[in-house]
């Protein structure tokens, strides 16, 4: 009997929820997302996680706390346990192998490490992101210029990754992830290896490319960073959600 | 492209290669046997001229009979005479009574028919008695399937193993660019885009470990040929296949079974790396 009633409870709580949700713009929802992985290790739980287009949302949490394996869940690259997770309208979790690309294709992706290929110059290795989604080669030629030059790069386009300082390869990253116009930038501590200065220059990027429209998801440690910029903070510990504030801090004010 | 891939593919192409033509070979050898095999029909004493021209005609036109020639007791003995050359003593008074009756000497298309041909024949009328070696057929018609069988079973494994084996070799060019790979699978690469250049690559190293099979295969089997038809082909009752169509039939087969192994060798190999 209890169980009967818990189930029509929770029927009707997800329907409501539902018809909310309908009305806004949501770019990604998580709901009741749990990831277990095969050790039985307890990653994620329960995680309610939802981000409006145009949107510029900082994950935060102590190291081990579940941020990356979120990220890795979005970009299809681990499945989630239980959950649901839709992205621009879709719902990933029951999304066939063979749409995955199609998936990746509207999430651009920075990493810590920049990800870069080394026997690749700069603008090929932006230009290697639209071949592989097979651009036609005048588009190539004409997209990754523009972009080059939105990160500041365009007179750098011929040298190699190790010719770079730290904080001009992760423009090369950034511009490699814009490249192809996606919808959502997803950035996993994309800060980690630079100094301050260098961080703020990219933060500043991430700005200009949010401004443009741009849904923007980024996992950082940077707590200087998260302080300035008064944009939504979601703090995860333990693999869950402790705290969701639109113009947070990277601590919780006391 | 690497060495390795085409040494390891090119040696276990010669590998394969042998089997192929020892079943090339088996086949060939059983086809010549079988159609050599004789049937014959031994008739009654003392007819007529006209009586065997029309048994000659009801013969041939059975079902699976290729031609029909008479043999008359006279000429059979002649033949006995033949084979019995030194042993003259044996023959001594045959002269006189002949033992041996007149015959119709059958050949087939194809010895699978004996049976119902022999059948059909002995039911004729004036017809004593059919043989066509029975148990020697039967037996020869069982080796050569079990040698095909055997040949087709042992090339279908040695291609699972060379796959694997190439699968491998390829696996390392694979896992050199690595992380190209998962690069290309995050900015949405699909599969089949990582995998096509690989897959021609296993396919070119499936076509030059080829061309070095058939070329060294077939030198050594021009030599094999050279070799035998000056010693042995004499005392054989049968020959090898001829050079120009083992050539061939090598060069197809070899040339298949190399872009398949180097086809599936590399889609196996990138396999692994795809999953991220
Ligand atoms: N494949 C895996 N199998 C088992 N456990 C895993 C696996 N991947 C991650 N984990 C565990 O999941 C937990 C969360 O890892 P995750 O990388 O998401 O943390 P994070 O918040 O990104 O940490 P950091 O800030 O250090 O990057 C860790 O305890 C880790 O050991
Ligand atoms: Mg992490």
């Amino acid at each position: 009997m209890t169980h009967f009633f818990c189930r029509i409870i929770k029927d009707f709580r997800s329907l409501c929820r539902n018809i909310i949700l309908k009305g806004c713009d949501f770019l990604i929802r998580l709901n009741d997302v749990n990831k277990v992985f095969t050790d039985g290790h307890k990653v994620l739980n329960n995680i309610n996680l939802h981000i409006q287009k145009g949107e510029f949302v900082f994950l935060v949490g102590s190291s081990g706390a579940g941020k990356s394996t979120l990220i890795k869940l979005m970009l299809k690259e681990t499945e989630a346990t239980t959950g649901k997770i839709v992205i621009d309208n879709e719902d990933i979790t029951k999304m066939r192998r063979r749409y995955i690309p199609h998936l990746r294709r509207n999430i651009g992706v920075v990493f810590q490490d920049f990800k870069l290929l080394q026997e690749k110059t700069v603008y090929e290795n932006v230009a290697f992101a639209m071949e592989v989604i097979e651009a036609s080669p005048r588009e190539v030629r004409r997209q990754v210029p523009i972009i080059l030059s939105m990160v500041g790069l365009s007179k750098k386009y011929d040298l190699y990754p190790q010719q770079l300082s730290g904080g001009e390869q992760q423009r090369v990253s950034l511009a490699r992830a814009m490249v192809n116009s996606p919808k959502i930038l997803i950035a996993d501590e994309p800060t980690g290896n630079l100094d301050p200065d260098t961080s703020r220059e990219i933060m500043k990027l991430l700005v200009e490319i949010n401004q443009r429209g741009t849904t923007i998801l980024m996992a950082t440690h940077a707590k200087d960073i998260v302080d300035n910029m008064k944009k939504r903070v979601v703090a995860i510990e333990g693999g869950r959600i402790v705290r969701d504030e639109m113009r947070g801090a990277y601590c919780r004010e006391t | 492209m690497s060495l390795a891939s085409v040494t390891s593919i090119t040696a276990t192409l010669l590998v394969i290669g042998i089997f192929v033509m020892l079943a090339l070979n088996f086949d060939y050898i059983a086809t010549n046997i079988e159609s050599q095999v004789e049937m014959k029909a031994f008739l009654v004493d003392g007819l007529g001229q006209d009586v065997i021209e029309s048994m000659k005609k009801n013969v041939e036109s059975l079902d699976g009979v290729k031609t029909v020639t008479f043999e008359s007791k006279t000429q059979a003995l002649e033949k006995f005479k033949e084979k019995f050359n030194n042993n003259s003593y044996l023959l001594e008074g045959l002269d006189d009574r002949n033992p041996l009756p007149d015959s119709l000497i059958v050949t087939m298309i194809s010895p699978n028919n004996a049976k119902e041909i022999s059948e059909s024949i002995s039911k004729m009328s004036d017809v004593e008695n059919v043989v066509y070696g029975k148990e020697v057929l039967d037996k020869l018609l069982k080796i050569t399937y079990a040698l095909r069988v055997g040949c087709l079973l042992l090339i279908a494994v040695l291609l699972i193993i060379s796959t694997f084996i190439i699968a491998n070799t390829i696996k390392l060019t694979v896992f050199a660019r690595r992380r190209e790979i998962s690069i290309m699978k995050f900015v949405g690469a699909t599969d089949w885009f990582v995998r096509w250049p690989f897959i021609i690559e296993g396919v070119v190293i499936g076509i030059i470990g080829s061309i070095i099979t058939v070329l060294a295969l077939s030198s050594v089997y021009m030599y094999f040929v050279k070799t035998l038809s000056g010693s042995m082909l004499g005392i054989m009752s049968f020959t090898i296949m001829p050079f120009s169509e083992i050539v061939i039939d090598t060069t197809f087969f070899v040339t298949c079974i190399g872009i398949f192994i180097g086809f599936l060798g590399s889609v196996i190999s990138v396999r692994k790396f795809l999953k991220v």
